[in-house]
């Protein structure tokens, strides 16, 4: 099986999405999916144009797979099509005047395509997701607590999870675990048991558009379970240039 | 110190004379609830103004957020249609009798309660609703109790008592990020317990009896208790009061009402 | 011309008239054909039957008049007559006059007016319970599909006595899935008989095909029963959508369980 790229937080910039797009081009070992965890789109009106760009892959580009993110709920919500009735943490993180931006910033036409788009992605043992398997928001990092990892892996049954909600890019792995349980009811009761965990990885993709001039993503190689991070330095404005490993 | 923990009293006003009483027999020094004080059975006001004269430190269960908020919980909340339209007649039903002072009294109750290294919850830490039943996966139940930072977490909403003990937990985690070197780092964590307290009002163990749960802290030790009360009279008042006669039946077997999701981890998104 | 084999099948509840008929269909490589006389709209024994034993036609009362006219050569006709009939009032047509009788009966019964009737007297299942008044209650749910963990509660409910005492339950149910499932029980035996009949999944709409449920039994809740299945029933909705879902995992190859 080929390799996997997925990437998170295009974020409205449409160079740093060129840059990526050409990289992954790059790449010796053809990349049959992309994957893209939410936040395709920020308050900017630039949004529109990358919309239309992950909409429209060229012929020799994989049709991107994407999730909805933090930026696309908070749209949906302003539309009143999503998961809470108001717009609290828009507003606690941006102020009020965020709310009219991020409405004018998206045309109308494009709500339905952001409406259209899945929670989360499940392939193979894989769960793919802007936050994690508990919300959008949830913001999993190289520090996170392990068991909290371990939670948001299993919610979902994922021996992986790839997210995208802190912009950064690190693997975490569970490697071996044990806990040893026991259990008492009204009608009986059972000696101690050692449960052991399996290994488990929690991979951040990185961000494409939040920094000017340099975009992060991920390579996966499903058959090895190899992880790669990429970092394109990219001349902003004037679409995609050189990568640096 | 002996801590009386009791759950999902369900509008059954017999119930919880009996478990009260036992309490009392067990001199139990404290008392908490952790929450479902109506929604199937037929005294609601009568259980809440009972807690409220007793002072019981209780935690907000399903059902009373049901109560105060409207009933928003997703089909998926339910094992089958039937169950559901079951559910909503309880609901209707107790949504018309309840007083107005007896929901004020839920809508402020807190999702959750502390004591020193014990925590009170109704189903979960992470939600009202989330059902925590034995079998769940010991590190899905052990990130339950870690992430209160208590010892013990008590909890109900399941309906069937237990105690689960999670000891000795550890985790050996590798981290790689981009410009910092990689680090291992191991986990561990010392006994921890999740208790469910069972059911006073609505039973779900085989038998009509209620249960409730008993820590004794200097001994560090915890009792489920089964109390034998007079279901019939609660069976008389659920057909008197109107309520479908099928719940009488299910609660003189200890079958509950059906409230369980196929998925007990499930939490709805909406 | 043969004369016609011809027999009519009698006798009390849950003793085990259609097993009988299906295993006396299973001994012979001639057609058969079944009629159950007085079972109206409501036709779970046939419909199990016609489902479940090949080589086995269902008729109904006007197509038995038509084949008795023009019989075919090398036919069994079994006439299943339901335990209410009263034996002395069935008027046979004369190609039937000189039929089989069979009546099965539990072990032990005597003097009754099976006995008087019958050429033959089967030994069938032990009745467990006896009832005074027995009442049968009878409900034709053809086109409703029914939610699985529904049904089940339902039928725990209704043969551990939430309605009244049952002797017997059987029943012919489309659920979610598209299959049929038929179910049966009967007072004392420990379990109920719980398969899925040999008919295609059903994915389109409601389905057009018989679906009901016949209970015998003493002080029912005829109005609560009713109720109850009523509240099992998927709605239009719901119907399409796991009828879809169906639909996509069978196209995509998958095992429907
Ligand atoms: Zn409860
Ligand atoms: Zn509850």
């Amino acid at each position: 099986m080929n390799d996997w790229a997925i990437l998170s937080g295009i974020e409205g910039n449409l160079a740093a999405y060129e840059a990526v797009l050409a990289d992954i081009k790059r790449q010796r070992q053809p990349v049959e999916e992309l994957y893209i965890l939410g936040d395709v789109i920020a308050p900017t009106a630039e949004s529109e144009q990358v919309i239309q760009r992950v909409r429209s892959p060229q012929q020799n580009e994989p049709m991107p797979q994407v999730c909805q993110g933090w930026w696309e709920e908070q749209l949906l919500i302003l539309h009143g099509l999503g998961r809470t009735g108001e717009p609290t943490e828009l507003i606690e993180r941006y102020g009020i005047t965020m709310v009219k931006t991020l409405w004018d910033a998206i045309p109308r036409e494009m709500v339905e395509w952001v409406r259209s788009l899945d929670f989360g992605l499940f392939e193979l043992d894989c769960l793919l997701i802007h936050g994690s398997s508990v919300s959008v928001s949830d913001q999993l990092t190289p520090d996170t607590p392990a068991m909290q990892m371990l939670d948001r892996l299993m919610r979902m049954e994922a021996n992986t999870l790839f997210c995208g909600r802190s912009g950064l890019t690190f693997q975490y792995e569970i490697q071996q675990g044990t806990v040893t349980s026991s259990l008492t009811t009204l009608d009986r009761s059972n000696s101690p048991q050692a449960i052991a965990v399996k290994p488990r990885q929690v991979v951040g993709v990185g961000n494409v558009g939040r920094l000017p001039g340099q975009a992060s993503y991920a390579l996966y190689r499903p058959n090895s379970n190899q992880v790669e991070f990429r970092t394109v330095r990219y001349g902003a404005g004037k679409g995609f240039q050189r990568a640096s490993p | 110190m002996k801590v009386a923990v009791m759950s999902c009293i369900h509008g059954n006003y017999e119930a919880l004379n009996a478990v009260l009483s036992d309490i009392d027999d067990q001199s139990a020094d404290k008392i908490y609830c952790l929450g479902d004080l109506v929604g199937y059975g037929p005294h609601p006001n009568a259980v809440v103004e009972m807690i409220r004269a007793l002072d019981i430190p209780t935690c907000q269960g399903c059902w009373d957020e049901d109560i105060v908020e409207g009933l928003n919980s997703c089909e998926c909340s339910y094992p089958s249609v039937l169950a559901e339209k079951r559910g909503k007649q309880a609901h209707e039903w107790t949504d018309q009798v309840i007083h107005p002072e007896v929901r004020e009294f839920l809508a402020q109750l807190p999702l959750s309660l502390r004591d020193d290294n014990l925590c009170f919850v109704h189903g979960s830490p992470h939600n009202q609703h989330e059902y925590l039943m034995p079998e769940v996966d010991a590190f899905v139940a052990l990130e339950r109790v870690l992430v209160t930072g208590a010892d013990i977490l008590f909890c109900g909403h399941t309906h069937v008592p237990y105690v689960r003990s999670l000891d000795a937990g550890q985790l050996q985690i590798r981290v790689k990020s981009t410009g910092t070197t990689e680090r291992d780092v191991s986990f561990s964590a010392p006994l921890k317990r999740i208790v469910n307290a069972g059911s006073v009002g609505e039973p779900r163990h085989g038998r009509p009896n209620a249960t409730y749960v008993i820590y004794n802290t200097d001994a560090d030790q915890i009792t489920l208790r089964e109390v034998e009360y007079d279901y019939q009279k609660t069976c008389a008042a659920i057909i008197d009061n109107g309520l479908p006669p099928i719940f009488a039946w299910r609660l003189a077997r200890g079958l509950e009402f059906a409230e369980r999701a196929d998925d007990p981890t499930h939490v709805c998104e909406r | 011309m043969q004369p016609l084999n011809i027999t009519l099948v009698a006798g009390s509840i849950g003793a085990g008239k259609t097993t009988w008929i299906q295993q006396q269909v299973h001994t012979t490589a001639e057609t058969v054909i079944y009629l159950s006389l007085d079972a109206g709209e409501t036709a779970v024994d046939s419909t199990y039957l016609a489902a479940e034993v090949p080589g086995l036609t269902v008729l109904s009362a006007v197509q038995l008049a038509n084949f008795l006219e023009h019989p075919t050569d090398g036919c069994v006709v079994y006439l299943e007559l339901g335990f209410h009939i009263d034996l002395n009032s069935i008027i046979l047509p004369d190609p039937m006059a000189d039929c089989r009788r069979v009546a099965v009966l539990p072990p032990g019964t005597r003097h009754t007016e099976w006995h008087g009737w019958a050429d033959v007297v089967v030994t069938g299942a032990e009745a467990s319970i006896t009832l005074r008044q027995p009442h049968l209650w009878r409900s034709a749910l053809s086109g409703q599909v029914l939610d699985s963990a529904s049904l089940n509660t339902f039928w725990y409910e209704l043969t551990n006595g939430a309605y009244g005492t049952i002797q017997r339950a059987k029943g012919i149910f489309d659920v979610a899935d598209g299959r049929s499932l038929y179910f049966d029980f009967v007072a004392g035996l420990p379990e109920t008989t719980d398969m899925e009949l040999n008919l295609p999944r059903w994915l389109n709409g409601r389905p057009d095909r018989f679906s009901g449920i016949e209970i015998v039994g003493e002080a029912l809740g005829q109005t609560a029963i009713a109720q109850t299945l009523k509240d099992c029933c998927l709605d239009e909705q719901a119907i399409a959508y796991y009828q879809q879902q169906i639909k996509d995992l069978i196209e995509q190859g998958e095992e429907v369980a």
